[in-house]
């Protein structure tokens, strides 16, 4: 089979975030980046696969500056077969990054399934996947958190709200978007770190697939920091008392009820 | 004033309120307000979005639309786009919006903003605010060049109008082209319990040892009820048996990130705040004034939960009368 | 030539032969291991070792009445040997005997063979009756063991018969000199048996004692009974000192493609000589706090199945074919098993043969993380966490140093050289992200404070010591960690760094050397120690509370510090310090080394909790402690125990701030 994976490299979550001068994005000095935790779930699902079905290639597919080869090599260390860099500037939106890794995909051959991650941990936008797949004519399935694989067609759990979920059945080649829970990503072996740090990466430019500044829908500017958090506001009096001021402290105030 | 398309998410032959939010947000700010039900047999549900600010309400109808697949949702949303050609066009960031909107932008040349928090109308351009980083900063969102407007907008982040009981509408059909799918829905299953899963819920109401015993967990159970909240659990409390492991909050078990985390009788170990840290508001009930989770608590009660917790819970019950 | 001469030649030429093909077995597989054993430098205290504690019996002795029957049969053993020498060239040439060392000292040999022929009697008597009438309950009862006091017993029984017929026999210039034997002879002659008949029993005895030495001889290598020749070695070959590192591994060697122990035969020809050296005595699984909380870890047990799965492999090592050498891990050598170990080394230090067994866990440890990735799944974020944020916890790098805010902590990038300073305070992960231990280390500045000592941090720019990574078996981390914080330190040219947690201490001590950082490092409570020696400190307000100090086992049992925390309590006013029944060498783990703090405890009862029981049992008021992990597991553990309002667990930096 021949499987891909498309991997965001972000901003490691425990970061703490600092807007830039110009309030056009974050302050990236000093920043771990890894990669996006979806994803992983992603090419551990087509590793799994390539070990069941043998003659299987996994090629993994990132989009962004040359810092995201990192996280190419993260993926290749954890078995996959070939990576593939194309070049994407910064601040590119999700559309940019769709038709630059569609553009990259359209120019491999027989491909059976694509994996993403559901949403990537920067900025959630949770759009790629179906834009690539729109952009490709493939179906898509998003947020899986199971799936059954039999061979032409696919039989996969998607998560809903509230506990419930669907089983869709997608015929191949597909997209899948995965979801927690759909396995458990496996640690890289060093054996295989160190093989990975030696492999090549096929490098792509915009220009080489069409793509362009024209391709961006959407900017996000004006980076805000959330006001800061206040010290813990203590109720005091006796039990009902609390109770009747929290409760409307978390109404009125804090709005999460 | 913009001509705007409101994406109504319907399941089950219910319409979903959030969708409301964004028809009761289009009308109140002057615009051409139309709104697309998708299903199968759905027709009956164009009058109550014209109770919510419609002016217009179009239908997709076909059996393949009776329940939802993105594939054949897309083709009928991009046919009303066709149809209809709004400058804007709006869904919910439900399950069902989040996966459907990128569809079909694609196949309209869209520009798409998901997961926003503030929706605005300025004229014909919408303003839009959406969370990054895992909410740690927010960005507004600027549209590049003039073709249509997309977006998704959080759930409770406008807040649902009220209807207007008088208000009535025709559904227009909108047809669509639904050969060659590949994708077909085999079933949906409703989860077994009411109460969501410890990650998934936006609230989770968590005990530790000082339950004492799995009996006294109801209190919790019940107050998690009134709020829609899911059940946690410290280590403490899991190795005790009063709660099974999957309920466990920490750095072995599950790492929870709702809108509030209400933690009873919990001291705050660092095990237990490495799964919880990054609750939007943390709430602590606690008789020890030196527990840790005082130290990450926005809203900090020093008092016995057994006392506290049942008369919380009758607070809300009030509050959602 | 005599018949006994060719009987001699054949059967002991045959019993020789075949035993040597045995030891000989042995020495070829302990060859072809193929790991890097260590240098062993410094012989003048290797032999130094060797007297005290093979003649000496030093470790052995630690158990007195099971010391004393094996320190009667060893010494006996080497005495009534010259005896069989002699016994072996007489049966090969009649003229043989050792009288040509005179009339006198041959009496007096004579005469310590019958002594220690009944002081080795003395002690099998001694060591069966413990084995059949009082066995403790790490002592494992085989055949094997049974076999060996039987032919102990045996050759004993046979040397007095022996000596005693050939008295009645033979009436030997020197029969006086059997002052034992010629009694039993006494005795014996009531059978009224003639000369000849006498004679005859004596040869007979003779032979059947022979028989005895030569089939014990092709027994001894498939026994447990080989660490008579395996012990000595590796007494001899034994760390020099208590103090160790793991050893690291050369990642930049490409020619390494496996790292840790797959097999057996991975590790090294001392791992080897460890296997042959085990008496199966037990003193391991007594104090092993896996075992003793019902886990299916006992050391004793582990030495056993490795040497019964390196034995399975026999035919394969011989025939070079160690490719197809079975995997380590076995049905009784279970990743369980593996995983179970604290790393508290109370089996190591309780030896009497010097064994390392942590060494081989860790080894295998090493595989199955980096080769295998099979380690318990709540170790994996762990890993992720070291990886990208410097510490075990998922908080923010930036944070590090924020429980110093307001206490006019100087970081070293605002000092710039340490050379201005008196030490670097080494605040590790738990001081720096777990309230508790924040609190620990506040405690521990303000008494540098007050004794005037001019230290920094590293702040932000510290990172973990990699401890646990190491311990887990994620050499490679352990090392990315490791060099970076040696860089570190070395830019800012520290010579001395005092740490509050003694797996920090242990690593930057004993092992940051061979990552190429070279510090003087001190536990908090050897500098408290030093502190109060060089009268900066003073404990002035009484604390009146019974005091039971919990000992770290990196700090105690892996570095022998157990005397300055102890001084700096004993010095506080109106305190009373009272001893776990388990303490020192012999205390017992809180359960959180080995990387087991980051681990789920599923088996069994819970190490700490034991541990807290231990301390109730003595009736302190306060637990004192002197390590991060220790202050968590014994609060847990009182917690537990619902003892809460009853006792109090600190850290003595804590004790010591209040009384000074």
């Amino acid at each position: 089979m021949n499987l891909y994976v498309c991997i965001k490299q972000v901003p490691d979550t425990e970061t703490k975030i600092k807007i830039n001068g110009d309030s056009s994005g974050i302050d990236t000095a000093g920043i771990k980046w890894i990669m996006s935790s979806y994803d992983e779930f992603a090419v551990e699902e087509a590793l799994r696969l390539k070990e069941k079905n043998a003659g299987s290639t996994v090629t993994v597919v990132s989009a962004g500056p040359d810092r995201v080869v990192d996280s190419l090599r993260t993926a290749l260390a954890m078995g996959a077969d070939n990576a593939i860099h194309v070049e994407l500037p910064e601040n590119a939106d999700s559309n940019m990054a769709a038709k630059a890794i569609a553009g990259a995909l359209k120019k491999e051959s027989g491909i059976d399934l694509i994996f993403f991650g559901k949403e990537a941990l920067d900025d959630g936008a949770a759009q790629v996947p179906q834009l690539v797949a729109s952009y490709m004519a493939l179906p898509s399935v998003t947020v899986v958190t199971g799936i059954e694989y039999n061979g032409n067609t696919l039989k996969c759990k998607r998560e809903i709200e509230g506990g419930s979920y669907e089983v869709v059945e997608v015929n191949t080649p597909a997209i899948i978007a995965a979801a927690k829970g759909l396995n458990e990503p496996r640690y890289a072996t060093l054996p295989n770190i160190m093989k990975a740090k030696k492999k090549e990466v096929k490098a792509l430019k915009l220009a080489d697939i069409g793509v362009s500044a024209a391709d961006q829908k959407i900017k996000l500017k004006n980076f805000q920091l959330p006001p800061p958090k206040q010290a813990g506001k203590k109720i005091d009096g006796d039990a009902a008392t609390q109770a009747k001021a929290l409760v409307a402290a978390l109404h009125n105030e804090a709005k999460v009820i | 004033m913009a001509k705007v398309l409101i994406f109504v998410e319907q399941r089950d032959g219910k319409n979903k309120k959030s969708s409301f939010e964004l028809i009761g947000a289009s009308s109140a700010a002057g615009n051409e307000t139309h709104a697309v039900i998708i299903g199968d047999s759905v027709s009956g549900l164009a009058n109550e979005c014209a109770q919510y600010g419609a002016n217009k309400v179009h239908v997709v109808q076909d059996a393949v639309l009776k329940n939802y697949t993105g594939e054949a949702y897309a083709r009928a949303l991009t046919a009303a786009i066709k149809s209809i050609s709004p400058e804007i066009v709006l869904a919910s960031h439900t399950p069902m919006g989040r996966d459907l909107l990128p569809l079909v932008a694609a196949q309209v040349d869209g520009a798409l903003a998901t997961d926003c928090t503030s929706l605005q109308f300025s004229g014909a351009k919408l303003q839009l605010k959406r969370p990054v980083y895992s909410g740690k900063a927010t960005a507004d969102v600027e549209f590049c060049g003039s073709g249509i407007q997309m977006a998704t907008v959080r759930p409770n982040a406008i807040g649902v109008p009220k209807p207007d009981a008088s208000k009535t509408a025709d559904a227009t059909s909108i047809t669509a082209d639904f050969s060659g799918l590949k994708t077909k829905i085999l079933e949906v299953m409703k989860g077994n319990s009411a109460r969501p899963d410890v990650t998934e819920a936006s609230i989770v109401v968590s005990g530790g040892r000082s339950l004492k015993t799995a009996e006294n967990f109801k209190i919790l159970e019940d107050l998690a009820d009134s709020l829609g909240a899911a059940v946690g659990a410290s280590r403490a409390a899991v190795d005790a048996g009063y709660r099974p492991h999957r309920d466990q909050v920490g750095q072995t078990g599950k790492v929870v990130s709702p809108s509030l985390y209400i933690a009873c009788g919990i001291s705050g170990a660092i095990q237990h705040l490495a799964g919880m840290r990054t609750s939007k508001v943390i709430v602590a009930i606690n008789t020890d004034p030196q527990a840790p989770i005082f130290q990450i608590a926005d809203y900090a009660i020093v008092g016995d939960l057994f006392q506290v917790v049942p008369a919380l819970t009758g607070e809300v019950k009030h509050l959602k009368e | 030539m005599t018949w006994q001469t060719l009987a001699f030649l054949i059967v002991g030429g045959g019993a020789f032969y075949l035993s040597g093909k045995k030891f000989h077995i042995l020495y070829q597989m302990m060859k072809a291991q193929k790991g890097k054993a260590p240098k062993f430098g410094d012989f003048a205290a290797r032999i130094k070792n060797a007297l005290v504690y093979v003649l000496g019996q030093k470790a052995v002795l630690q158990k007195p009445f099971v010391g004393i029957a094996h320190t009667a049969i060893f010494w006996g053993f080497i005495i009534i040997t010259i005896g069989t020498l002699e016994q072996f060239c007489m049966t090969l040439y009649s003229g043989a005997s050792f009288e040509f060392i005179g009339r006198e000292p041959y009496t007096i040999l004579i005469a310590s063979q019958d002594f220690f022929t009944a002081f080795v009697l003395f002690g099998v008597l001694m060591a069966a009756y413990r084995r059949f009438m009082n066995a403790p309950k790490y002592l494992t009862q085989s055949s094997d063991a049974n076999y060996v006091l039987l032919f102990t017993g045996g050759l004993m029984v046979s040397i007095f018969l022996m000596n005693a017929f050939h008295v009645l026999g033979t009436n030997p210039w020197f029969t006086d000199s059997y002052f034992i034997s010629k009694h039993i002879a006494s005795a014996l002659s009531g059978f009224g048996f003639s000369d000849d008949t006498n004679h005859n029993l004596y040869t007979f005895f003779k032979w059947i004692h022979m028989s005895i030495v030569l089939g014990f001889a092709i027994y001894i290598p498939g026994s447990k009974h080989l660490h008579i020749v395996a012990a000595g070695p590796n007494t001899f070959l034994k760390k020099l000192n208590r103090e160790k590192g793991m050893t690291p591994i050369n990642f930049e060697d490409e020619t390494v493609t496996q790292y840790g122990a797959a097999k057996y035969t991975d590790m090294s020809w001392k791992d080897s000589l460890d296997l042959y050296s085990c008496t199966e005595c037990g003193r391991c699984e007594e104090l092993c706090p896996a075992w003793n909380t019902d886990k299916p870890l006992s050391p004793k047990r582990l030495i056993v199945d490795l040497k019964k799965n390196l034995y399975r492999n026999k035919a394969l090592i011989l025939d070079g074919k160690i490719d197809e050498v079975s995997h380590v891990i076995d049905d009784h050598v279970t990743e369980d098993v593996i995983w179970a170990c604290t790393s508290c080394r109370a089996c190591e230090v309780a030896c009497p043969v010097f064994i390392e067994h942590t060494d081989k866990i860790y080894d295998i440890r090493r595989n199955l993380v980096m080769m295998e990735s099979k380690f318990p799944t709540e170790v994996q974020a762990v890993f992720k966490n070291m990886e990208t944020n410097a510490s075990p916890w998922a908080f923010s790098p930036s944070e590090r140093a924020n429980w110093a805010q307001g206490l006019n902590v100087k970081t070293m990038a605002d000092v710039g050289s340490a050379e201005t300073l008196d030490v670097l305070l080494w605040v590790g992960c738990a001081g720096s992200y777990d309230d508790r231990n924040k609190s620990v280390v506040k405690s521990f500045v303000s008494l540098l404070n007050k004794a005037g000592v001019k230290f920094a941090i590293l702040g932000t720019e510290e990172q973990c010591t990699g401890d646990a990574a190491r311990r887990i078996g994620n050499e490679y981390l352990f090392q990315t960690l490791a060099k970076a914080n040696v860089e570190t330190l070395n830019r800012y040219n520290v010579k001395r760094i005092v740490t509050a947690c003694p797996h920090c201490f242990n690593t930057l001590k004993n092992e940051y050397g061979e990552m190429g950082g070279q510090y003087e490092v001190f536990h908090h409570s050897q500098f408290i120690a030093k502190m109060i020696g060089e009268g900066k400190l003073k404990s002035t307000k009484p604390i009146n509370e019974t005091v039971t100090f919990h000992d770290s086992c990196y700090l105690g049992r892996w570095n022998n510090v157990y005397a300055e925390p102890r001084a700096a309590i004993e010095a506080i006013p109106q305190v009373k310090m009272v001893e776990m029944k388990m303490n020192h060498d012999k205390g017992m783990c809180c359960g959180a080394g080995g990387g087991r703090m980051w681990m789920e405890e599923t088996i069994g009862k819970r190490v700490n909790v034991t541990r807290s029981e231990q301390a109730i049992e003595t009736g302190a008021t306060t637990v004192a402690t002197a390590c991060p992990f220790c202050i968590t597991m014994i609060s847990d553990g009182m917690k537990t125990k619902d003892m809460v309002d009853k006792i109090k667990v600190r850290d003595i930096a804590e004790l010591m701030d209040e009384t000074t």
